[in-house]
């Protein structure tokens, strides 16, 4: 018996990044935007989602794929305020989602008549960060009932994102949350990062929201 | 679990290249940067859960860890009876 080295060298993420840029080509020749939302569990991202179909589901033609560990609870949700189907993807306990779910999924998804497509990653502030799901645009929620350092202490997952949508700022008054102080350890670790504040349940701030999807789906309904 | 899903990663990968051979895949080298963000130490535990299965027999994962935020399976090692027809891949 002997033992042959076969020289490799290839990048664990390579098979997921091709399959990141097929849906992101696929989805540029239906002029679909879409968003990878991403944030710890809890942080609001299924509310904020229930506020935005209800208000802009129809005007924008929004399509969902809802990641969960277990259960499609969010799905479930999501679907009393749109009258499209919202794509459940259970991991079955994997801690993110990848490119070739996003693929599977969107096969269920009517692309002509999807404006804006808003991929609920699994609740995770860890692993999502790595895996390019063929999004255009990363989102990162982070709510007041978190710690002010979460950017420091999840470093990855703010570097790689466009936009941090502060949540839950309705609690702020009862709190222990230094605002202005999160920001700055946002941008500590990625000083390209763009900030919105929002409440879904008092409306604060909704429509900064709002304001930041129609932009995002307006370069390519212009195309 | 987020090494684990790598973990799984680099067992497809391999698979993939090695076919039925795999089961005698001895030693599987990955690079893992530093400023990768992840645990050489956790990977490594994932890596011995996944080469303890099939079509997995002996296969062991052998580290380095080299700056920046390389990640990538750098080389396997196959065993090889001494005849001559048995040269894949």
């Amino acid at each position: 018996m002997t033992v042959r080295k076969i020289e490799v060298r290839e990048r664990v993420m390579a098979r997921n990044d091709e399959l990141a840029a097929a849906v992101r080509a696929r989805l540029a020749l239906h002029h679909v935007a879409a968003i990878n939302l991403m944030s710890s569990p809890g942080a609001g991202k299924t509310t904020l989602l229930e506020r935005t179909l209800a208000e802009l589901g129809e005007p924008l033609d929004i399509a969902v794929v809802a990641g969960d560990c277990q259960t499609q609870n969010d799905a479930d949700r999501l679907a009393v305020h749109t009258g499209r189907l919202v794509q459940a993807i259970v991991t079955g306990g994997a801690c993110h989602l990848d490119a070739l779910q996003v693929s599977d999924a969107i096969n269920h998804i009517d692309l002509d008549r999807t404006r804006l497509l808003i991929i609920e990653n699994v609740g995770n502030l860890v692993c999502p960060a790595n895996w390019d799901l063929g999004e255009r645009e990363r989102v990162v929620l982070f709510t007041v009932t978190e710690g002010d350092d979460k950017p420091l202490k999840y470093p990855r997952m703010f570097e790689k994102a466009d936009w941090v949508v502060l949540t839950k700022t309705d609690l702020l008054p009862y709190v222990p949350f230094d605002l202005a102080g999160a920001e700055r350890n946002c941008l500590q670790v990625n000083p390209n990062l763009r900030f919105l504040r929002v409440s879904a349940m008092t409306g604060d701030g909704m429509q900064e929201w709002f304001d930041f999807l129609r932009h995002t789906v307006a370069p390519l309904a212009e195309v | 679990m987020h090494e684990l899903s790598l973990a799984i990663e680099i067992g497809r990968l391999v698979e993939e290249k090695l076919g039925a051979d795999v089961g005698r895949c001895v030693a599987v080298g990955v690079e893992v940067g530093t400023e990768s963000g992840l645990e050489p130490s956790a990977l490594e535990f994932c890596l011995e859960a996944v080469f303890s299965q099939p079509p997995w027999v002996r296969a062991r994962p052998v580290l380095t860890c080299p700056p920046g935020d390389i990640f990538q399976v750098t080389w396997f090692e196959i065993e090889d009876d001494d005849s001559p027809q048995d040269r894949s891949p």
